[in-house]
């Protein structure tokens, strides 16, 4: 336990100490977030676009509208319900206000006796807490002054809240958890390069020579690299948090489930590439090899539904798809490319078969 | 061939090897060796590279397993329970294997741990190595010497009793050589055993008790140093550059030259009368119309040994 203990502390500080591999696995994940979250969401987040949907047509309702439309950094735009759904949910607008029927005849009733209020609809998405509670306020501020000037008595109108089924995502909520898919891929395919590097300079040899065993050497590597993952996960999901605005809203579990299960998957795979490669450099160049298409082929920065069928097809058979979608299934409420359970039966089959394969061909000197 | 270590066939054996054969594919890496080394003595494997010193180390640090053949260490069966013999074990491997990203300390700690943390602290071994000032370095940064202290110090840190030092000089500079011997020859006074390998003749004289000279997986001769050279050299070594037109013929001829070999391009007349000897060779050189150079007489080494053994210098 104590050699398990020790040999898990110099993993880490040579990790660390490595300039190389900070760089990919803190920092390369990171600039893609900023990088991307800085193109794709240009500004959306200053101004309130909500969609206005009048089901009503009275004078009431065109004042109500009136009243939103003067407050300060809100652009409404008209649309019917089920448009200003659509236009949510690709990411044009932050929120659909939906007027009823029968708007303008309640808020004249209610002038006249108090009686039941009217409600009026607001979707939003509840990933996007912050948004989401920014709408709101909008909404309430407006209410308020339409219910002061209707009695005083009590509410006549109140907002119904509504989530939008985040069946799709804002592109940055769907980046957030494709971008740590695609780091915990990286942190366990990069096993391979120390391995085989202490390999070459005899360390694993050395180490043989003491009472070390190899599942201490073996499990401390994955330790490491486990623990990186995690502190990985935590910096992704907290710059996603911080500067986009990208909540979980699934079960911490799960997720934790899922970092677990995908970096021992990968740390599996990087085995199975020290299994064969031969030198440092010739590690270097597999990893490379294995990673840019897991990494531009598995979903990561488009929903693979809109690739090109022959890509699907590849989309369909690597590892990275499933561990992506499950994430983005667990953390944001993505829409399945799969069914989760097939989602962690892939990445358990695929596990099995990079350990079968290294256990069979890793070579210790 | 047998080497029995003398006075010592029962108790007091640090190590038996009988009749030991490793093939790599066609080659017999080692082919039937056969040894006994004594509680506290130094042993030492002298050899060309490819020899077979390292695989039949390996086999005896339990890392390789043996085709055939008998590999005691300790009492234990290296080929059989190679786990219950490294916890006894100190080895220093050919090649330095070095945490190139960890400092000094921090991998004296690292292999501490692995036994259990019994034996020296940390502290005593760097001081002991001189590396006190190099405590807080990386590994990387340390000279060759340091380096190779490291890796002794490395191999003491479950206090063995019995020590595998596999080329340790090789690649250092004479000062840091002459400074490892100074360590070697301090876990000889502690009383370990250590059993060594080295291509430097000289390296053997200072250190070793007793050694086996190996080439091509088998051993061709052992002893002490002495019995080595006293079995094979009654003669004196004279030597000079060679000289054109003065065919081996006829040196050999020359009277008092017992045999002719030749090394980095020197001459070597084997003589037990040196003036004779010489008196002969400037007689000859004189009928070529010139002169040797550089000539030189001396005590024959285990050089010489190697060189009438193998026919070739061990220095390539």
């Amino acid at each position: 336990m104590q050699a398990l203990l020790q040999l898990t502390i110099a993993n880490i500080r040579s990790f660390v100490r490595d300039r190389a591999a900070m760089f990919w696995t803190l920092v390369f994940p990171l600039i893609f977030i900023l990088m991307f979250g800085a193109i794709f969401t240009g500004g959306g987040t200053s101004t309130r676009v909500f969609a206005w949907v009048d089901g009503d047509g009275s004078a009431a309702s065109a004042e109500l509208r009136a009243a939103f439309a003067e407050l300060d950094n809100v652009e409404l735009r008209d649309a019917t319900e089920a448009g200003g759904l659509d236009a949510m949910r690709q990411g044009d607008l932050r929120a659909v206000i939906v007027v009823p029927a029968g708007y303008g005849a309640a808020v004249a009733a209610a002038a006249r006796a108090p009686g039941p209020p009217v409600a009026i609809t607001v979707y939003t998405d509840p990933t996007q807490q912050n948004q989401s509670a920014d709408t709101f306020r909008f909404v309430q501020t407006v209410l308020g002054r339409i219910n002061l000037e209707v009695s005083g008595r009590g509410p006549a109108v109140v907002p119904e809240a509504r989530a939008v089924q985040t069946e799709s995502l804002t592109f940055i909520s769907y980046l957030v958890p494709s971008i740590l898919g695609m780091s915990l891929m990286q942190l366990g395919v990069f096993a391979a390069i120390p391995l085989v590097a202490d390999r070459e300079k005899l360390i694993l040899k050395r180490l043989s020579a003491t009472p070390l065993r190899r599942w201490q050497l073996v499990g401390s590597n994955v330790l490491m690299r486990l623990l990186i993952g995690i502190v990985q996960t935590l910096i992704i999901v907290t710059v996603g948090a911080l500067a986009f605005d990208v909540q979980i809203s699934g079960n911490v579990l799960l997720v934790a489930a899922l970092v677990v299960l995908g970096s021992l998957s990968f740390i599996s795979l990087g085995y199975v590439i020290a299994s064969f490669a031969r030198t440092e450099d010739a590690a270097n160049g597999m990893t490379s090899v294995v990673q840019f298409p897991l990494m531009f082929l598995s979903g990561t920065f488009f929903p693979i539904d809109e690739m090109p069928e022959v890509l699907r097809g590849i989309a369909r058979v690597l590892p990275l798809t499933y561990l992506s979608d499950a994430l983005r299934q667990v953390m944001v409420g993505g829409t399945p490319f799969s069914p989760l359970w097939l989602d962690f039966a892939v990445l358990g089959l695929f596990l099995a078969i990079c350990f079968a394969i290294s256990a069979r061909f890793f070579r210790w000197t | 061939m047998t080497v029995a270590a003398p006075a010592a066939r029962e108790t007091g054996l640090a190590i038996r090897v009988h009749n030991l054969r490793k093939q790599y594919g066609e080659t017999r890496a080692v082919d039937g060796i056969s040894f006994e080394v004594r509680s506290g003595e130094v042993f030492g494997l002298l050899g060309p590279n490819g020899a077979g010193k390292t695989t039949t180390v390996e086999i005896l640090e339990g890392l390789r397993a043996a085709d055939s053949g008998e590999a005691m260490v300790l009492g234990i069966d290296a080929n059989r329970n190679p786990e219950t013999l490294k916890p006894r074990i100190g080895v220093a491997l050919q090649t330095a294997s070095l945490y190139p990203k960890l400092t000094v300390t921090e991998v004296l700690d690292l292999f501490r741990s692995f036994y259990g943390r019994r034996g020296h602290s940390t502290g005593e071994l760097i001081e002991r190595f001189d590396l006190t000032e190099k405590r807080t370095s990386q590994t990387r940064e340390l000279s060759g010497g340091q380096r190779q202290r490291l890796v002794v110090a490395l191999a003491l840190v479950n206090d063995p009793e019995l020590v595998f030092l596999d080329e340790p000089t090789t690649g250092l500079d004479p000062a840091a050589r002459r400074s490892l011997w100074e360590v070697v020859l301090d876990l000889k006074r502690q009383g370990r055993t250590i059993l060594l390998t080295t291509h430097y003749m000289e390296e053997a004289e200072v250190l070793c008790d007793r050694l086996a000279i190996m080439d091509h997986g088998r051993f061709l001769e052992s002893g002490t140093v002495k019995e080595l050279v006293g079995r094979h050299f009654q003669e004196r070594a004279v030597r000079f550059d060679r000289i054109h037109g003065l065919a081996d013929a006829s040196l050999a001829a020359i009277d008092g030259v017992v045999s002719v070999a030749h090394e980095n391009g020197e001459v070597v007349l084997y003589t037990r009368d040196v003036p004779r000897a010489i008196d002969g060779l400037l007689a000859a050189a004189g009928a070529a119309g010139t002169e040797p150079e550089n000539l030189t007489i001396r005590r024959p080494t285990l050089e010489d040994v190697f060189l009438a053994l193998t026919g070739r210098a061990l220095r390539d």
